[in-house]
């Protein structure tokens, strides 16, 4: 089986001939493991492509990345995407606003201020400060919808030619092709910060349905095009949520079925009746009093299933069955000690989840930097050997 | 208009059901004109009304949300009240000294946390983010607070909450005051390794741990 035949076997609740293995590094990660022994050269991604400023009509070899999941074995998340853009366009020009010594303050591509730190290790792992978000109240959002119009031209690539598309998400067998959105909590967290967002479910709840169904509107027209070309050659929508922290869901069950359920729905149907069915969400945090809700709004998958926020794969398995498929949920803190500490971690779980189904061995989250080359070599190695029937 | 009795009942069952903003001010306007005392409308009414919040929240009855949201209600009372505090004060709970560890600048947690330990009657002083460890002993020096709240995020700045600690012994004030850890990736184990007093997973739990402490004292 090829690496997509196996994710999609596992995701539809089949055995494959092995476990397929996913997972996601920071950039920073993969930096610090280059002075690790991690051997960059074999892993660097470059393509031959127009000189980027498009003034000189000449092919020429540009870095675009990094692909550490073939060098270990394993399938990145991301490796065929729709290319559709949600963000707000036109960008919010990047730009510093304010520095000093020690920090630097942006304006994001989103439109808020970020506050980091200058040269701090590891900038962007370490998260900004966010100090400033552009959406406050009704009048800011009305401004800002004006930068999310569906029917912008620039949302889909120059070269959408949809036979060709069609085309290249037949052939991807490297991992799983994916549809990437972002859902109702991500978007207005992101757009007005987490305590403003939170709060205005009880302050202005008018505003709260106003923005939420105007969401739901802007994704389903945004992707329709995509979705009603390529169908079922997308194996997965991957929808990021962030909704909960560590003691439990950022908002209410209440909340929830009142503001989101129903948009969350109307996405789903609009996915099934174009066909695709695996619609999975990403978010850390313990979202254990939500999954009812989760499922009733029609998502079937769940990634990372954080440990730190008691998160248990099995236990989910155990009361959902083949309601969920669920990916990760092996604790980033145990696997990066290593020795006894992972290999218990593994074989506590994996085992287990391999034969109850529908689960995908990955970390809790991200690969971070506390994670060392030669720790993530032996994890590997070992997690390796359990994905075999 | 009721008893004195149910005004303040009803003060504490508007803050703890989440009702609007309007109903909680016109409740303290009329128990101001029936001449309840300041102080007992905050320690009987509103803080009555926070605590079942946070039993709420506990419980997994509230979320986020409904925290945040009680305490921009009690903000809301407490606007009306302040400025009528003439001869009355209100009695501190203590002083914390609060603040997120150097190389971390995160602060959404630290702020739930002072905010509810603002409205439950403590005097914070917040050093704010990517604080330096002298910072804190200096503060504590200067408020003689019996409280040290230090936040990070990062398993990559944890540490630096033993540096603070071990700051502390060396000042020789580490037996003069309490530590709490917070933040995402603190926990109760490693707030134990490092010689903290304790370890707060969320805002609430924190306020309660710190409750206890000036009690005791």
């Amino acid at each position: 089986m090829t690496p997509r035949e196996r994710i999609k076997n596992v995701i539809n609740f089949k055995k494959p001939d092995m476990l397929p293995w996913i997972e996601s590094f920071y950039d920073e990660t993969l930096m610090k493991w280059a002075k690790e022994g991690f051997p960059i050269d074999e892993v660097i991604l470059i393509e031959w492509e127009v000189s980027r400023s498009g003034t000189l009509l000449v092919n020429w070899p540009t870095v675009k990345g990094f692909d550490p999941y073939s060098y270990f074995g394993c399938q990145s998340f991301f490796g065929c995407m729709v290319p559709v853009d949600i963000g707000p366009i036109p960008r919010f020009k990047l730009r510093i606003l304010k520095e000093n010594e020690k920090y630097i303050e942006i304006l994001t591509e989103t439109g808020a201020i970020a506050k980091r730190f200058k040269k701090a290790e590891y900038t962007w792992y370490s998260m900004p400060m966010f100090i400033d978000f552009p959406v406050k109240d009704r009048k800011s959002w009305e401004e800002y919808k004006k930068r999310l119009n569906p029917k912008d031209p620039r949302r889909y690539p120059k070269d959408w030619e949809k036979d060709t598309y069609i085309e290249i998400f037949e052939r991807y067998q490297n991992g799983c092709t994916l549809l990437r959105i972002t859902g109702f909590y991500g978007f207005g967290a992101e757009l007005m910060g987490i305590p403003t967002f939170n709060v205005m479910f009880y302050k202005d709840p008018e505003f709260m349905h106003d923005m939420i169904e105007y969401w739901e509107y802007f994704t389903i027209e945004t992707i329709r095009d995509a979705v009603e070309t390529l169908k079922d050659r997308i194996d997965m929508v991957y929808w990021w949520e962030d909704l909960a922290e560590k003691h439990g869901p950022c908002i209410s069950p209440k909340i929830y079925k009142e503001f989101f359920l129903p948009h969350y729905k109307k996405v789903t149907d609009f996915l099934r009746k174009n066909k695709i069915d695996k619609i999975m969400m990403d978010s850390d945090g313990n979202i254990n009093p939500l999954l009812d809700l989760i499922n009733e709004a029609g998502i079937n998958g769940l990634w990372p299933l954080e440990v730190n926020s008691n998160m248990d794969a099995i236990t989910i398995k155990k009361k959902y069955g083949n309601k969920f498929f669920l990916i990760g949920n092996l604790d980033k803190r145990e696997l990066a000690k290593g020795g006894d500490a992972m290999k218990k971690e593994i074989d506590s779980k994996v085992p287990i989840l391999k034969e109850l189904g529908g689960y995908i061995p990955s970390v809790d989250h991200l690969v971070h930097v506390e994670f060392s080359f030669q720790k993530f070599k032996e994890y590997a190695e070992y997690l390796k050997k359990h994905l075999i029937y | 208009m009721g008893t004195k009795h149910e005004l303040l009942n009803k003060i504490v069952i508007t803050i703890s059901n989440l009702e609007n903003s309007g109903k909680i001010k016109n409740l303290i306007k009329e128990a101001l004109s029936q001449k309840i005392p300041i102080i007992e409308i905050i320690e009987e009414g509103l803080r009555k009304g926070l605590d079942s919040v946070g039993k709420k929240y506990e419980n997994n009855e509230y979320f986020l949300s409904e925290l945040l949201y009680a305490a921009t209600l009690m903000n809301d009372a407490l606007e009306i009240l302040e400025p009528l505090l003439k001869t009355e004060k209100i009695k501190s709970k203590g002083a914390i000294v609060l603040g997120t560890v150097k190389g971390d600048i995160h602060d959404i947690g630290k702020n739930i946390f002072k905010m509810y330990a603002q409205v439950s009657g403590f005097e914070v002083y917040d050093l704010g983010v990517d604080v330096d460890p002298e910072k804190f002993i200096e503060k504590i020096k200067e408020t003689k607070a019996q409280i040290l709240g230090l936040s990070a995020l990062l398993t990559t700045t944890i540490l630096e909450m033993k540096t603070v600690i071990e700051k502390l012994k060396k000042e020789g004030i580490r037996d003069k005051v309490k530590v709490l850890l917070g933040g995402n990736a603190v926990t109760k184990e490693f707030a134990k390794e490092i010689g903290a007093d304790a370890a707060a997973l969320n805002a609430i739990e924190g306020i309660e741990i710190c409750k206890k402490w000036v009690e005791e004292k």
